[in-house]
């Protein structure tokens, strides 16, 4: 059964699915959006603070949105988007072959938001690598459909 | 010829001042960009499909807010490579360290050229690993019609001059 904003409760938890980075997501996002040496190049990344190739932080927080949509989705909860990230720590590199897993947890709703048409889920998120030490911990303010869509443009 | 100031991220952490600003450059978000983007980390139908799109809440295709950062540390990378000086061996690229208050107030659709700002406001005294410092810049995009889409506040680490770092072999 579709679930609305209205159906979201404060305190309620998510566990995500698992994500696995390969060599080759990290040097292709890496050769689009973040070309630098220690996430393209095995000798440099040995040698960069890092201690070896590792993902962009942004292709990590992009895998977090992933996790949370596919989660959000297969539990019929209209996802339409993200509106605002209050503080975000990227806390361990994400080396290659690493597998990401995540949970998150509602922490207040709005029923208004920027998005016409959406409420406000703030969310805890903490995403951990298969040692099950957190990688990157952040809070969200996800947006949430009210109803179902497609219904405003029948008054046109 | 006088060359401008070259040595923008070669330069040691001491020696970059607070209220720098920079305009890292522009980009066009092209529909296929998008649904590219989207399929892979946001895949929900107003970023995945342009026809389907019209009759969600955005009335059409916006592109994924992580879209919007990943191109923003394209842009960064690209602009600072040019004042680099070679500095590619991956030692003197600091990492970034945490973001605070990232908001995006308007969609971004396609064809939009969006503008990326950066601006120095702090220093944090901080000594990390014994080697880096904390840089915390402000980050700004706009769109063609200035209107603000994105901000955000970052920590990316600088690497501190070895001198104040190792006061054992800087006091010989």
């Amino acid at each position: 059964m579709k679930r609305f904003w209205c159906d979201l409760q404060s305190g309620e938890a998510f566990t995500t699915g698992q994500l696995q980075l390969r060599r080759e997501d990290i040097l292709a996002f890496a050769a689009e959006f973040d070309p630098q040496p220690y996430h393209l190049d095995s000798e440099a990344a040995d040698a960069s603070i890092f201690g070896g190739l590792c993902a962009s932080g942004w292709q990590v927080t992009a895998l977090v949105m992933r996790l949370l949509t596919d989660t959000l989705q297969a539990a019929d909860i209209p996802v339409m988007g993200i509106e605002a990230v209050p503080n975000l720590r990227w806390k361990m590199p994400v080396m290659v072959d690493d597998t990401l897993h995540g949970k998150f947890t509602v922490t207040s709703t709005d029923a208004e938001s920027r998005q016409p048409g959406c409420g406000r889920a703030r969310v805890d998120i903490q995403v951990n690598n298969q040692d099950h030490k957190p990688v990157v911990e952040l809070s969200a303010v996800l947006l949430i459909a009210h109803a179902e869509q497609g219904v405003h443009l029948g008054t046109a | 010829m006088v060359q401008p100031e070259p040595y923008i991220r070669s330069r040691w952490w001491e020696d970059i001042p607070v209220g720098e600003f920079h305009v890292f450059g522009s980009h066009t978000f092209s529909e296929l960009e998008i649904i590219e983007f989207g399929k892979r980390f946001a895949p929900a139908i107003h970023h995945t499909d342009p026809v389907q799109a019209r009759d969600t809440l955005y009335q059409g295709l916006v592109a994924s807010g992580w879209h919007l950062t990943a191109t923003w540390m394209r842009l960064m990378v690209d602009y600072m490579e040019r004042f680099a000086q070679g500095v590619r061996d991956g030692r003197r690229n600091g990492a970034g360290m945490g973001i605070e208050d990232l908001e995006w107030f308007q969609p971004v659709r396609p064809g939009h050229t969006i503008t990326f700002t950066y601006e120095i406001t702090e220093k944090p005294e901080r000594l990390i690993r014994n080697r880096w410092g904390v840089i915390r810049s402000r980050n700004e995009a706009f769109n063609q019609y200035n209107e603000r889409v994105m901000r955000f506040n970052i920590d990316i680490l600088a690497e501190r001059n070895p001198e104040n770092c190792q006061p054992d072999l800087a006091v010989q």
